[in-house]
């Protein structure tokens, strides 16, 4: 034991990843903000040509704040986690750190590939995988190299026991892998044709309602395994660490995980109830997404309960405040998708902004709430330094609270408005109204939504301030603070 | 038992993957190859058709259109007949869609017409008073890539057995004979369909505009 | 065909759920007679300083001839 002394955990490849992370939310969410004000204001459209349109822009949008945003904050929760909860550090392995730089620059190129390929439209058109070929053999090695790093650091533990973070990180490491990979089978043109046309172009494996379940199978997914399964890993380590509470129960989050696990996988067909389907596929998603609540509200109530007797941090902590919030709203939005993949809900709610209102008081609320507090709580030990403002944490907390209400809010209504506008009828059985009246009512709540998200955004500035104060100019920390992270 | 994986990593790792792989297996193969089957009598695109569906992808169409009629009586009212499986047998992707910001296309090609359309991309305004469709005039002028759609169509001749002619394929010589006996001469057809000079004119100098190719496809969709 | 793969998943719903429930019993049970402690390895999370004392020890050896 005497020789570990004087070792250190090695936080140099998260700190790339946390700056990738403020970087990628800023222009995601900032792509977000015009995008949600072009439907409201359409004139919107036409800053930048055919780049600016919100055909294109959509896209960039969520693969921005999905693989930008929410993978660097993933992988900067996991490379500071994963060594602590291991008890190795990754500076004890040469060839782990450079494959974690390597990692960090292959991420680099296929990231900015991403955006330049979508802003020229070079896609697949398949959401979440937009990517071609090229960049999507990019993204396999990048997978394949976090697994070896993974894997080789569970290798050279000193903790017999993988703590609960890991199972979820290991499982978010196979889930994507498996998913991404049949979804993304495809053949280049150039191959068979002799040549022709664009070397980047290809044509899906699969073909129409195939394709389809292919595609919702893993876009389902893509939202359990990178939404939902590493926002837990991170939560398990965060909430217990920064508020000195050992996690509620251990046997509750051993069964929630394999429930998760077992469940999550059957509910992706609920993206394509009424459409073509076999019938009994929509059937099994819509009861398997119900009983989906079960495990996910096993982990949520297993976090809130983590908090027991301890409830005045709530008042008194920021990040316990912003990680409290979260579980909260993974409540809300794990209750509120199994009530849209209710077969007779969805027939109202599909095809309507009920479902990107959904999506977003969970990517808002519980993802993004996570990954502040995982770079908050992480930044005092990784920087050694004080977090720069309490105040300003406190009031981007409030600030983009009120912000994911006004959108979520603004979204049921305009959802559910739509919804019914498209099926009414008047008395003799025709319809009432035109598509385009359904789209002239949803004005309002379309600027109620671009307000949301703009104080959402408003709240990230602050956050990316703070947080590049805290590296460079906090108060600088003599040893590590054990549970509660420093603020001034 | 589950505890037990946690301090064998690799047989956590086994133990995942088996649990996680097993309802796709369950749900996705049964089917695979009765949903792959094309409804009587369904053609495949056309390259012009590949072309402007190319162009529908590439301005992404599907963030606000989808092409998915349901089986209720107030969509079979709006768009027509509701969609049947094996109506998208030849497409690869897929392009159902996610959300209606605006209508279903589907059988757009049943109630709109090519000049209908070219005013709408020039100016949605001006046929739909209130819409909030951006003008996609850079379709106008951008050139469509008949080259990778016929690259895409003797690909899926070749890989999947998609009934193409024997006039499909590989190589220059073959695109370039199939470009000036098929192609353009349709191209021509729309473009005077869409009454509009600058267009046929360009289709005559041997250039399809993307907006034309983008038609052919919507023309289709029946 | 159909006959037979409706039996299959009712008949294998039912048995997953009775392994799953008698895991929880397992579970519970064995803590309540001192068998095991689950519990403290949430402490994994508390404690991970890289010099704290690992919950339970791992693969000491091969750490030891790498340094």
């Amino acid at each position: 034991m005497q020789s570990n002394a004087a070792m250190e955990y090695d936080y140099s490849i998260v700190k790339l990843y946390m700056w990738t992370t403020v970087i990628f939310g800023i222009v995601g969410m900032l792509i977000g903000v015009i995008i949600a004000s072009q439907l409201a204001w359409p004139q919107l459209n036409y800053m930048m040509g055919e780049y600016g349109t919100f055909s294109r822009l959509r896209p960039i949008h969520t693969n921005v704040v999905v693989y930008g945003f929410m993978i660097s904050g993933i992988f900067v929760g996991f490379y500071y986690s994963a060594q602590r909860v291991l008890k190795v550090s990754m500076g004890e392995s040469k060839f782990l750190m450079t494959l974690g730089y390597l990692q960090f620059f292959l991420y680099l190129i296929a990231a900015s590939g991403m955006v330049i390929s979508e802003a020229m439209g070079i896609t697949t058109s398949k959401e979440y995988a937009q990517m071609e070929w090229p960049l999507d053999i990019l993204i396999v090695v990048i997978w394949v190299i976090w697994g070896v790093i993974m894997f080789g650091l569970i290798g050279m533990r000193r903790e017999k026991a993988l703590y609960i973070s890991m199972w979820y990180y290991v499982a978010t490491f196979l889930g994507v892998a498996m998913l991404y990979l049949f979804n993304n089978m495809e053949v280049p043109t150039q191959l068979l044709s002799g040549g022709l046309g664009a070397w980047y172009h290809s044509v899906s494996m699969y073909a129409g309602t195939n394709d389809a379940m292919v595609q919702w199978w893993w876009g389902h997914n893509a939202v359990a395994f990178v939404f939902t399964v590493p926002i837990i890993a991170l939560i398990y380590y965060f909430l217990p660490k920064e508020s000195g509470q050992a996690v509620y129960s251990y046997k509750l989050s051993l069964l929630s995980f394999w429930g998760l696990m077992f469940i999550y996988l059957w509910a992706g067909g609920h993206h394509l109830l009424w459409s073509t389907v076999p019938d009994w596929v929509q059937t099994m998603a819509s009861v398997f997404s119900v009983i989906l609540i079960l495990p996910s509200w096993g982990s949520a109530i297993n976090m809130l309960l983590t908090m027991k007797g301890e409830w005045n941090q709530l008042t008194e902590n920021p990040l316990i405040k912003f990680m409290v919030l979260a579980s909260t709203f993974y409540m809300l939005s794990t209750l509120e998708g199994p009530i849209q993949a209710v077969k007779s809900v969805n027939a109202i709610a599909h095809f309507t902004d009920w479902i990107p209102g959904h999506v977003h008081d969970g990517t808002l609320g519980w993802v993004s709430f996570m990954v502040f507090a995982t770079l908050m709580h992480s930044a005092p030990r990784v920087f050694k330094r004080e977090i720069y403002s309490k105040s300003l944490l406190e009031a981007q907390f409030w600030i983009q609270t009120v912000g994911v209400v006004l959108y979520f809010t603004s979204m049921w209504i305009a959802g559910i408005t739509q919804g019914m506008m498209w099926r009414a009828v008047d008395e003799y059985g025709n319809l009432m109204y035109s598509f385009i009246d359904t789209v002239n009512a949803l004005h309002p709540y379309w600027a109620i939504r671009a307000v949301g998200g703009t104080l959402y955004f408003i709240g990230l500035l602050m956050f990316a301030y703070n947080f590049f104060m805290t590296a460079t100019a906090g108060r600088k920390l003599e040893t590590e603070p054990q549970f509660r992270s420093p603020m001034a | 038992m589950f505890h037990w994986l946690e301090k064998n990593p690799f047989f956590f790792a086994v133990g995942v993957f088996l649990t996680i792989a097993f309802a796709g297996a369950v749900t996705i193969l049964p089917n695979f190859s009765k949903s792959a089957q094309p409804i009587k009598g369904l053609k495949p695109y056309t390259v012009l058709q590949l072309a402007g569906r190319g162009v529908y992808i590439k301005d992404n169409c599907l963030s606000c259109h989808s092409q998915m009629i349901r089986p209720f009586k107030a969509e079979t009212d709006r768009y027509g007949q509701y969609s049947l499986s094996g109506e998208y047998a030849y497409d690869r992707p897929f392009l159902w869609g996610s959300r209606r910001i605006g209508p279903d296309l589907h059988r757009v090609g049943n109630y709109r017409t090519p000049d209908w359309h070219a005013n709408h991309m020039w100016n949605p305004k001006s046929v739909v008073p209130g819409s909030i469709m951006p003008a996609y005039k850079h379709q106008f002028t951008n050139i469509a890539d008949t080259e990778t759609a016929y690259a895409e169509a003797v690909t899926v001749k070749r890989a999947f057995g998609v009934p193409y002619g024997d006039d499909i394929q590989p190589g220059k010589a073959a695109y370039e004979k199939e470009l000036k006996a098929k192609v353009l001469p349709d191209a021509l057809k729309i473009a005077t369909q869409m009454k509009n000079k600058d267009l046929i004119a360009k289709v005559k100098a041997g250039k399809i505009p993307e907006v034309v190719a983008l038609v052919a496809y919507l023309e289709r969709l029946k | 065909m159909d006959q037979l793969s409706i039996y299959g998943y009712v008949i294998g719903s039912g048995i997953m759920v009775v392994v799953f429930y008698s895991y929880i019993v397992y579970l519970y049970r064995s803590e309540k007679r001192g068998h095991k402690d689950y519990e403290k390895y949430g402490k994994i999370a508390l404690d991970d300083e890289i010099d704290s004392k690992p919950v339970e020890k791992g693969l000491e050896p091969v750490k030891k001839n790498k340094e």
